[in-house]
């Protein structure tokens, strides 16, 4: 069973609107005074996975986790968590389900150690042995308040009521954002130490790139409220190669074989990317077009990767000839 | 600590490289057979992984042969002929290729390439 389902999610939040945004929608009620933020999200995030939500700020991410976990009401669409319709979820479901985020509303009045013990009742499967292990490797002052405590502190202790109880299913919007590398180094070990690999499925959403590399077997690219793409890191990582050729080669760029694009050529060297990657196909198509010039393929970094479908979607954001 | 080097780089695999660094390993002797091989877990905390990613490489080294799964214990080193010298040298394949290519970037001559690898060969002691 996919622990996460979503098809044709949409959502739209009400927005204030000026006289003129109603006139120019032409009196039309829904589209004056909603905006849509997500269309179409379409998602499944398998059982035991470990999956990132990519993409940029105001994408649609949170709101999507939002959605998720019953913050928000979807507009249209399916979304079920667990096998239940998120709007249905309840007591039971939520006793599986973890959930950090930076917007969440925490006690602020509370010590560490109060709302430890204020969050244990509420979870059956609340391991004390695995709490006491994560206190000692986060850290935590039991005695400070809440609304004392640093980001990274108090990202750890949501963290960490989160983790106590194994849930099945851990979801985490920007966990590392605002964290500095120790804070976060803990928190990718927190996070490994506690997920029983092949029960917990993750779901989180992160910037940082470089983490979701190393941790994530699943990415989706969420961009202007669209599942760009969703595809396993390997295989990402697998079919695209950023290769230079010492030829200059303008003619072919109209009529390359198909998956090679960003064509750039000049100064005696080519350089272009392959999204279709294939250790037998590529080398022969370079043979064949490039017979006496030196090639060299090199693999690309996920961050790459993704400002190289960024580009490529919006012309505008063509990187400028330097 | 891992019982091998490894250095994992943005952009590939994880975990081509690292059944790439365990093979390595073997065959260069600086795992022994019947040694212990670390668990799934500490493979996916110690380099920072994906818990299911490590679970992958142990698979594979299984299916490999490289190492062999016993009931209490875990993984092992498996028995297998200490790498011979070819083996070794294909091992080498990517590093030179590397080189080579850097080189015929440069418009050095195989014989310059030579010099410089001997010159370092020295330099890093002898053996």
């Amino acid at each position: 069973m996919n622990i996460i389902e979503t098809r044709n999610l949409t959502q739209r939040y009400w927005t204030k609107a000026s006289l003129h945004d109603l006139w120019s929608a032409g009196h039309n009620p829904s589209a004056g005074w909603t905006t849509k933020v997500l269309f179409d999200i379409t998602l499944s995030v398998p059982h035991g996975s470990f999956y990132a939500l990519v993409g940029a700020n105001g994408a649609g991410k949170t709101t999507t986790l939002k959605v998720l976990m019953n913050l928000l009401r979807p507009s249209g669409g399916v979304a079920q968590v667990l096998g239940v319709d998120t709007v249905r979820l309840g007591e039971k479901e939520f006793a599986q389900i973890g959930y950090v985020s930076e917007s969440q509303q925490l006690p602020k009045w509370m010590t560490v150690q109060q709302f430890l013990d204020y969050c244990r009742p509420f979870y059956p499967t609340w391991d004390r042995e695995l709490e006491a292990k994560l206190l000692s490797r986060f850290g935590l002052p039991m005695s400070r308040k809440l609304d004392e405590l640093s980001r990274g502190t108090l990202t750890k202790v949501s963290l960490l009521s989160s983790l106590a109880y194994r849930p099945k299913l851990l979801v985490l919007d920007e966990p590392f954002g605002g964290l500095d590398p120790v804070a976060r180094d803990d928190v990718t070990q927190g996070l490994l130490e506690s997920v029983q690999q092949g029960e917990t499925t993750v779901l989180i959403s992160s910037h940082d790139i470089e983490e979701v590399e190393r941790l994530a077997d699943r990415v989706a690219l969420i961009e202007e409220g669209r599942v760009k793409f969703s595809e396993p890191t390997e295989s990402l990582l697998g079919r695209f190669r950023r290769i230079e050729v010492a030829q200059e080669e303008m003619w072919l760029a109209n009529s390359c074989p198909t998956g090679w694009i960003n064509w750039d050529s000049g100064a005696g060297r080519t350089s272009f990317i392959d999204s279709a990657y294939n250790r037998e196909s590529t080398e022969a198509l370079c043979q064949k077009h490039f017979p006496f010039a030196t090639v060299q393929i090199q693999p690309m970094t996920l961050r790459e990767i993704f400002i190289t479908l960024a580009r490529k979607a919006n012309p505008s954001l063509q990187r400028r000839i330097s | 600590m891992l019982p091998f080097s490894i250095q994992l780089v943005s952009g590939l695999p994880i975990a081509e490289q690292v059944i790439f660094a365990v093979k390595k390993a073997v065959v260069a002797g600086q795992m022994k057979p019947g040694q212990p091989f670390p668990s799934v877990r500490l493979i996916s905390q110690e380099l920072k992984i994906n818990p299911n990613t490590a679970h992958k490489i142990v698979a594979a080294l299984v299916a490999e042969g490289i190492l062999i799964t016993t009931p209490a214990v875990g993984s092992v080193v498996a028995e297998q002929a200490a790498g011979d010298r070819q083996q070794r040298a294909e091992l080498l394949g990517t590093d030179l290729e590397r080189v080579v290519v850097e080189a015929k970037k440069l418009g050095l001559s195989l014989e310059e390439v030579q010099a410089g690898l001997t010159a370092h060969w020295k330099k890093l002691g002898r053996k």
